[in-house]
């Protein structure tokens, strides 16, 4: 009989969630920063189910293997930290990243170009600053030396203006190269560079999965039930090669959607998700 | 080096420590512990053309910016996570060329203040380039490592002329004890000329040796008691954080430099100069109490975010 109680859909944020946390390996060390809590939620699910050797490092706390009551919209918390398992500092954390320790790391940006860099800095060029953005913490250090980088977006989607005009977010180029990807600000390729790490292996956004082909440039893997290349094509500045079989994400299993609608009972995730998102779901297969 | 035997001061001189030009390190991180009564003062005191640098903060240099005392930021990250989004006053000052953007990265930081505690002139570090860090500080430079022949960058040791700190436990001689995370505060204590600090509560030295010292007192300029001198970031055990009157804060600066002099600055900062009247003026005890209930249960806990 069909237990009425049990999700048989999903969000789409507990569709990236579920994405994010398929890129976690069991036994790192991850970090999952501030200002994340798509991210942050992914981390404790991959613990629960596939990872349960994850060393999880809360963003801003530094607490490892915390177990937090619910999420906040806050993450240098000590919501976020309860019942951590020890502390590390700010200096250890960052020692960690630059020695290669840190197995992946979750950056994001408003801009995020074919390479895999991104801008949380500034809108603009050097001579006109148009949007002064927050800054990227410590991204730009982590982004070289990190052994794996998982980039994520909930804002893919550049719906056009009344003139037409799109601001993007995968872009082709950006205004200023706040954490580095595949090929550096002065056209160099990422293993030309001294960088302990290997760079971001996917971006996962809003309507869709990338990997990265041997030249380090974005190629889509993946979509959704609800989307296609050619949607986005049209939402995506650079073009872009295609994945040989180009798949159909997997959906998390009704107990992981328990989990994330449990931790996060102010659905504070939906907040890195446009309005128009939101109500997005997907059928689970019976 | 700090040696006197009694640093205990008023809020008032204690924050005259800060000189106009200085280059300020502000303690604590984002919502967490930060010196919020010290800096509304710094602003009554109207100490300005500061240079700010730290890792990732929010809502204290937001207030510096809003309040016009910053010349340069060489911050980290400065907003209000998802919780509110981008800083207002902050990327109008920004935007409008009264403050440079000089941002920084957390390791880098890091490496300067590192440099600074050990009295070297640099520090090196493998990352940053390749980025548009290197084009925004020319005084990052890079070298052949001697060793392996690997290029790295070499960032410039960092000495604030004054860290700002709020913990939560202090001893006369200036012993800070803070619980839950230091974030930058350690390093940027031992970096700096001065360190003030504003406290939640001065104890015997004994109380305070047995909690821990987490920073010496030869490294502190002067205390001063200020309880719930973090609102309306929050001070665990003491206090959570205050959303209410942060989204009271972001309604006011969003709306613009004026609404935010009016609506803000006048009633929070100038015209409630005691901490009595400040905490009357947020809402008094039945604020208070609310904040205090974090540790009650989840629910309560959870409250203070809705």
């Amino acid at each position: 009989m069909l237990d009425k109680t049990r999700p048989t859909s999903c969000t789409l944020g507990e569709l990236l969630i579920y994405q994010i946390a398929l890129t976690v390996d069991d036994g790192i060390l991850a970090f999952h920063g501030f200002g994340s809590p798509l991210v942050q939620l992914a981390l404790h699910l991959a613990k629960r189910n596939h990872a349960p050797n994850l060393v999880l490092i809360a963003g801003a706390t530094y607490g490892v293997n915390p177990n937090p009551p619910f999420l906040t919209p806050t993450s240098n918390d000590w919501v976020m930290s309860q019942e951590a398992e020890c502390f590390l500092d700010i200096e250890e954390l960052f020692d960690i990243g630059a020695s290669g320790r840190l197995g992946r790391m979750f950056l994001s940006g408003l801009q995020i170009d074919k390479w895999g860099n991104m801008n949380v800095t500034r809108l603009g060029g050097d001579d006109r600053l148009k949007l002064k953005l927050p800054g990227g913490g410590g991204g730009c250090n982590l982004s070289c030396d990190v052994e794996n980088i998982t980039i994520w977006t909930g804002a893919h989607r550049a719906p056009a203006d009344d003139a037409g005009r799109r601001r993007y977010r995968l872009v082709d180029t950006c205004d200023f190269v706040t954490s580095v990807g595949h090929r550096t600000v002065d056209d160099q390729a990422r293993d030309e560079m001294p960088y302990r790490g290997g760079g971001p292996d996917c971006i996962i956004t809003d309507l869709g999965v990338f990997d990265f082909d041997d030249s380090g440039h974005a190629r889509l893997a993946a979509v959704y039930p609800d989307t296609d290349a050619d949607l986005v094509r049209e939402n995506t500045e650079f073009t872009f090669p295609l994945g040989e079989d180009l798949a159909m994400v997997d959906l998390p299993s009704p107990d992981m959607i328990e989990f994330i609608r449990t931790m996060d009972p102010m659905k504070i995730h939906h907040r890195e998700l446009r309005r128009s998102d939101r109500g997005r779901s997907f059928e689970l297969a019976a | 080096m700090y040696t006197y035997e009694n640093k205990e001061c008023s809020l008032r001189e204690l924050v005259s420590h800060v000189k106009r030009d200085d280059c300020v390190a502000v303690g604590g991180g984002l919502s967490w512990r930060e010196p919020m009564a010290a800096l509304r003062e710094l602003i009554r005191q109207d100490t300005g053309n500061l240079t700010v640098a730290g890792s990732a903060h929010g809502i204290d240099i937001d207030l510096l910016c809003g309040a016009g005392l910053v010349a340069v930021s060489g911050e980290s990250y400065v907003g209000f996570e998802q919780d509110f989004g981008m800083a207002p006053n902050y990327r109008r000052a920004c935007e409008s060329g009264q403050v440079r953007v000089a941002d920084s990265c957390c390791y880098t930081l890091v490496q300067q203040l590192r440099a600074a505690i050990a009295g070297i002139p640099f520090m090196p570090i493998r990352s940053v380039q390749g980025s548009s860090f290197m084009n925004l500080h020319p005084e990052y430079k890079t070298m052949t490592c001697p060793y392996t022949g690997d290029e790295l960058v070499l960032v410039p040791a960092l000495q604030p002329d004054i860290a700002i700190l709020h913990a939560q436990y202090a001893d006369k001689h200036g012993n800070l004890h803070i619980e839950g995370p230091p974030v930058a505060d350690i390093l940027s204590a031992k970096a700096a000329k001065k360190v003030i600090a504003t406290v939640e509560k001065i104890i015997s030295r004994e109380e305070l040796a047995t909690k821990g010292v987490t920073i010496p007192y030869f490294y502190v300029t002067a205390i001063s008691e200020t309880a719930y001198g973090a609102h309306p970031t929050s001070c665990y055990p003491f206090y959570g954080y205050d959303r209410e009157h942060t989204a009271l804060y972001y309604d006011a600066a969003q709306e613009g430099h004026a609404s935010f002099a009016e609506r803000y600055l006048k009633p929070y900062v100038f015209d409630n100069v005691s901490n009595q009247d400040y905490i009357a003026a947020i809402g008094g005890d039945k604020k208070l109490e609310k904040l205090r209930a974090w540790n009650t249960g989840a629910q309560q806990w959870m409250a203070l975010y809705a």
